[in-house]
């Protein structure tokens, strides 16, 4: 077998130009799947942590008729005995800490304008720990970061809601809510941040206080969930499993099936990168085949003669099948080696991409090198390669041998 | 005791679009193992073809091809490339070697096909690219050859397999008449020394003195036979 590899890869770099032009095909198809490939795991694995860092956390802990039934009031599905729950997710192995939360509407007013509101009371040291210590504020100072002393129940709000409000830091706001018994209740709050969520949509409305003014301003000691922080994300649905079992008359949701946008992220990119791999097939196949055909027409009269002293048919197609796995080999490994290195630029490149749709921020290109992903597109290359050379090798094999001795 | 090889009766017609033309007509003809023979006449008189049936790479419209006392059945050749391989050799007017390959490689090109060692296919190279005089040419590619040189290295590769059939077609046509004559006793001597048959076809008079009996084809049937 290594005769006949030694031979096709002698007959590959026959005509150079050719090959080189094939070869730079390959190279292209591959490097460019890689790349996109690498850029998409990339978006994935930023997108991912991203949304748990920002947001949602890694597990989230409902009442467990929280996604069964409406609330009529407020809080009403919502958790008791949180340090008791929290206590218990302590103990689970994976678990850096847990937070509770608590999600309500009301109106937000200056005075002379009002506006609606969707309102987030947390726990600002550990949602501080979860963002990885950096202030969520753009303007001003994160919740629980002022001066000792300060009694003023304090709210950071979103860019957008705090301009139409024209709100700025130190100003005072009133926030208003219906309380879990259903009546309305209303409290003053000092603006002591201003913040952006990514979502422009999203600024026009949220604001965030401390989950105790919340409880307060709602009349209840319920929060509406926890949020569970892992060590690693890789270990959610494993921790999943163990808080199930361990927390009766509680709803659990990874993430993942809480991250939608998440999801259509996901979905879109995996059909692009789909449709970039048909894209790079068709044009391997077209590119490989087409470079095959020349090549047998050229060599058409030296197939007679390898017939003719006693090469057997299938011999004849797998020696051509061999020149095709050549091809992709040699294309398939320059591609990855080309792809690493375009990788390495672009990540120490320091370049950005735009803000996302929906979007406010843009976020650094990078590249993630994955090897499953060099291993696939290798593998996608040179089975394709092989692929495309079936059908010129069969039609070599089937020559007859007399009109191929007598072709010129 | 039976000929080497015996055709009974042969025939070869070609289509061209809806007229028949014959190659060979009825063509009967019995060779003994270790003869040195020649198939001589003009152009278009069948020689080729007739090349063509014995070495199995075409078959015939009618007719019987025995070799050695069996039957050959033609039905879609590709199941004679065994047959091929290991008891006819092939010497083509233009050489036909790969040109990739050096002159060593080209030789044992056919050895591949085999089951034959590494070790085997090294001992019967250097054995015949010694007795055709090329052992110290055996790295150069076809093209780094002469004309002469390269239809020793094709000599080369038609007996490494130390076939019972040696078929040449016109083998000294594309060489000039020094090395051509060069060409014919060594071909003569590999006849002599290891009684390889040899048929080679030639339209060249100074050709067929060489032979020991030769075959005069004229319109695809046998006109005289000489020994």
């Amino acid at each position: 077998m290594f005769k006949f590899i030694k031979l096709a890869t002698k007959n590959v770099f026959r005509n150079r130009r050719r090959t080189i032009i094939t070869g730079l095909v390959l190279v292209f198809g591959a490097t460019a799947l890689i790349l996109a490939g690498g850029f998409i795991s990339f978006s994935f694995r930023g997108l991912s942590e991203n949304t748990i860092r920002s947001q949602l956390g890694h597990i989230q802990v409902y009442h467990d008729g929280f996604f069964d039934r409406e609330e009529e009031k407020p809080l009403e599905l919502g958790l008791d005995s949180v340090d008791a729950l929290k206590a218990k997710i302590a103990t689970t192995p994976h678990v850096r800490f847990s937070m509770a939360r608590v999600e309500f509407m009301g109106l937000l007013s200056n005075g002379d304008k009002s506006a609606v509101f969707v309102g987030r009371g947390v726990e600002p040291e550990p949602e501080m720990t979860l963002s990885g210590n950096r202030t969520p504020v753009d303007t001003g100072a994160f919740l629980g970061q002022n001066p000792a002393g300060s009694l003023d129940a304090e709210v950071v709000v979103a860019r957008g809601l705090a301009k139409s409000l024209k709100a700025r830091v130190g100003d005072y706001l009133t926030l208003m809510t219906t309380t879990s018994k259903g009546a309305l209740n209303a409290m003053d709050v000092k603006v002591v941040g201003i913040y952006s969520t990514g979502v422009p949509e999203y600024d026009e409305r949220a604001l965030m206080v401390d989950l105790r003014t919340a409880q307060q301003l709602l009349v209840t000691r319920r929060v509406s969930k926890l949020v569970v922080v892992l060590d690693q994300t890789e270990n959610t649905r494993a921790v999943t499993a163990s808080l199930a079992a361990m927390l009766p008359g509680t709803a659990l949701r990874r993430w993942d099936e809480l991250a939608t946008f998440y999801k259509a992220v996901v979905q879109l990119y995996s059909a692009i990168f789909a449709f970039l791999g048909v894209i790079i097939f068709v044009i391997v196949v077209l590119s490989s085949s087409n470079t095959m055909m020349m090549s047998i027409f050229e060599r058409t009269k030296e197939i007679g003669t390898q017939l003719a002293v006693g090469t057997s048919r299938l011999r004849l197609m797998v020696n051509f099948l061999y020149e095709g796995l050549m091809v992709g080999v040699f294309g398939g490994a320059l591609g990855l080696a080309v792809a690493a290195g375009l990788a390495g630029l672009i990540n120490s490149s320091g370049l950005r991409m735009p803000p996302p749709p929906g979007g406010t921020q843009g976020y650094p290109l990078n590249v993630d090198l994955v090897p499953g992903v060099f291993v696939g597109v290798f593998l996608l290359i040179v089975v394709t390669t092989v692929l495309s050379t079936i059908m010129p090798a069969v039609r070599a094999s089937r020559m007859k041998i007399v009109d191929a001795l007598g072709h010129v | 005791m039976q000929p080497f090889i015996h055709t009974q009766d042969l025939v070869k017609q070609y289509a061209l679009g809806s007229v028949t033309v014959p190659a060979l007509r009825n063509v009967t003809l019995s060779m003994d193992k270790g003869e040195f023979a020649t198939i001589c006449g003009p152009s278009g008189s069948g020689k080729t073809t007739l090349l063509n049936l014995l070495g199995f790479i075409d078959s015939p419209s009618s007719g019987k091809v025995y070799f050695e006392g069996a039957e050959i059945r033609y039905n879609g050749l590709s199941h004679l490339h065994r047959l091929r391989l290991e008891k006819i050799g092939f010497i083509f007017q233009t050489f036909n070697l790969i040109p990739v390959l050096s002159a060593y490689e080209n030789v044992e090109y056919p050895l591949l096909l085999t089951k034959k060692s590494a070790r085997e296919r090294r001992t019967l190279v250097e054995k015949i690219l010694r007795e055709v005089k090329l052992w110290d040419w055996r790295n150069h590619k076809p093209n780094e050859l002469s004309g002469g040189q390269r239809q020793r290295v094709a000599i080369a590769r038609a007996l490494v397999n130390n076939p019972g059939l040696v078929l040449a077609d016109e083998p000294t046509a594309n060489i000039d008449s020094a090395t051509a004559a060069e060409i014919l006793d060594l071909m003569r001597t590999l006849n002599e020394e290891d009684r390889v048959t040899f048929l080679f076809s030639t339209h060249d008079p100074t050709v067929v003195a060489y032979a020991k009996r030769i075959i005069r084809l004229h319109d695809g049937a046998i006109v005289t036979e000489k020994a």
